[in-house]
């Protein structure tokens, strides 16, 4: 099989196939990628944030100069395609309510115990949503889409160490924000 | 991990569990279907209709500068220069790509 960088110089002068197989090797990371900005409210964004990354990269891919790694540069750009596309639906209707979907995977013994949990379900993410994007992305990618920390660290293209950092670093950060907000974590 | 830490990530276990969302089948072969239609290059009619649009701009602009006084100079200066611009916009698109650097990362 073609490392990334024989695929990419075939892409570049033409080869469909080699970009083909370009899109089937990135398209799963890339779409984790995005959802992981975006949040589970926007999925068919996250979906339409990587075709327009594969556009993107197709359109110009014959300037790519292989100065860093393949890979960082799509991770790059569909950072930046994913935060930039999060200011513009930020304020729209969400697609789906985060409660319904955690009711839908942890049902609470009792009805009071249940509110309690989905108020403080609902606490967490919003504290989530005030993180910076990155760390945000981190916790995504680690909690929710079950990527392991050597993951975490190339999608957000930082050293294992840094997105260990990130993600104790917003943990401390929402245990405050939800004390504040007087709920316990426990 | 200190029991602070410990309480939030088994917090965070329990309410970030949700079905993980995944691509459709279809997405590479709609994707490639996609770059298939919007790298196809112009086609004869567009690009005679473009051709023709373009050369009766700048006629027209000239007639109209050359009855407004200005000399050939200015005139090609007026019609070269957004022409320039939109080469050069196009030029910085592609090296912006090119060198996406990780600063905007803390966002």
């Amino acid at each position: 099989m073609d490392s990334d960088s024989q695929l990419v110089a075939r892409a570049q002068s033409g080869d469909q196939q080699a970009f083909a197989e370009l899109v089937r090797c990135y398209s799963a990371l890339v779409f984790r990628l995005a959802v992981s900005i975006l949040g589970r409210e926007f999925i068919p964004e996250a979906e339409d944030v990587a075709q327009e990354v594969f556009l993107k990269v197709h359109h110009a891919i014959e300037s790519f100069r292989g100065e860093a790694e393949f890979s960082s540069w799509i991770y790059r750009i569909t950072f930046n395609q994913a935060v930039n596309l999060k200011a513009r639906v930020r304020f729209r209707r969400p697609h789906a309510d985060e409660t319904v979907l955690y009711q839908a995977v942890s049902p609470g013994p009792g009805p009071d115990r249940q509110a309690e949990t989905a108020q403080r379900d609902q606490a967490l993410a919003e504290c989530i949503q005030t993180l910076p994007e990155i760390y945000q992305s981190a916790l995504r990618l680690y909690y929710w889409l079950g990527s392991g920390v050597g993951e975490v660290a190339e999608l957000l293209g930082v050293p294992a160490n840094t997105a260990k950092s990130y993600l104790h670093r917003a943990r401390q950060l929402l245990h405050g924000m939800l004390k504040e907000k007087g709920y316990s974590c426990d | 991990m200190e029991p602070r830490e410990a309480e939030i990530d088994s917090l965070l276990r329990r309410s970030m569990a949700a079905p993980v969302p995944s691509l459709p089948p279809d997405f590479d072969q709609r994707l490639m279907r996609e770059l298939r239609r919007s790298s196809q290059p112009l086609d004869r009619y567009r690009r005679i209709l473009l051709t023709g649009y373009g050369l009766t701009s700048v006629v027209t602009s000239t007639v109209v500068m050359r009855g407004q006084g200005l000399d050939w100079g200015a005139i090609s200066v007026m019609i070269l220069g957004p022409l320039a611009l939109v080469a050069a916009a196009r030029w910085a698109r592609r090296a912006t790509y090119t060198t996406m650097g990780h600063g905007a990362k803390q966002t």
